[in-house]
């Protein structure tokens, strides 16, 4: 008794045709890092310059540039989840 | 005030409103002067306090100029300019600043009016927060995706 392939996962046509990414997920992830950090540095300087009176700086301004570096601070910890979940899921593949 | 640049899109409509609500906040700063000049019969520069009036102009907000082919934009106040209608005339011949008929001249300021743009301007800032916590609420939706 011969045991026949499955059709279609000899070749799989489209897998040498996928073209590589631009940026790897590192640098994503050290860019968003570098995001939150830049946008924190906002959020700490604008409150100093509240405190200090500075008329050009109203407090809801305050509040968006917490709230931005908040979101910030949330995408690069969100991609950090998604690169140690499919490197997990990699580790953990059966063989 | 110089912005972070970062490739999210989210930020684009945080600072549109932004500058909506810094407007929004001339608009109430000026009108509190108007109401707290209400009487004010020897301004600076000599006559009766005039009601000053907020002009609002569309403006790029640095960073997203090519956003949307140039459509986003937000507002910056361009100036503040003088009420040209004349003053309140009121016949008062014993205070200090009658003329010669015995009449002051008064600010030509109608509380009502400068109440009426109060509440504009309240509502309007509240609409700016609106916008704005809808915005954080999709940018944390968008980072939900998946759980």
């Amino acid at each position: 008794m011969s045991i026949g392939k499955i059709h279609g996962v000899e070749s799989l046509p489209g897998l040498s045709q996928v073209e590589k990414p631009q940026t790897n997920l590192g640098e994503s992830f050290s860019k968003a890092l570098t995001d939150a950090h830049a946008l924190d540095n906002d959020a700490t300087q604008q409150a100093e310059r509240f405190a200090n009176h500075d008329p050009s700086v109203g407090i809801h301004e305050v509040v968006i540039a917490s709230e931005k570096a908040s979101i910030a601070v949330r995408y690069a910890v969100t991609l950090k989840n998604k690169a140690l979940e499919a490197y997990h899921e990699l580790m953990n593949t059966q063989v | 005030m110089p912005r972070v640049n970062t490739n999210m899109d989210f930020f684009t409509a945080m600072e549109v409103s932004a500058s909506g609500l810094s407007a929004q906040r001339a608009r109430m700063n000026v009108a509190s002067s108007n109401l707290a000049n209400a009487q004010t019969t020897a301004a600076a520069g000599g006559g009766p306090y005039k009601r000053k009036d907020v002009v609002l102009s569309s403006a790029d907000i640095p960073g997203t100029e090519g956003e949307l082919g140039g459509a986003v934009k937000g507002v910056e106040v361009s100036s503040i300019k003088e009420d040209t209608a004349p003053p309140r005339l009121e016949y008062d011949p014993g205070h200090p600043q009658a003329n010669a008929q015995g009449y002051v001249a008064y600010p030509n300021v109608n509380p009502v009016e400068e109440m009426v743009d109060m509440i504009t301007a309240s509502r309007a800032y509240e609409a700016g927060i609106t916008t704005m916590s809808t915005a954080v609420n999709m940018a944390e939706k968008a980072l939900g995706i998946g759980k």
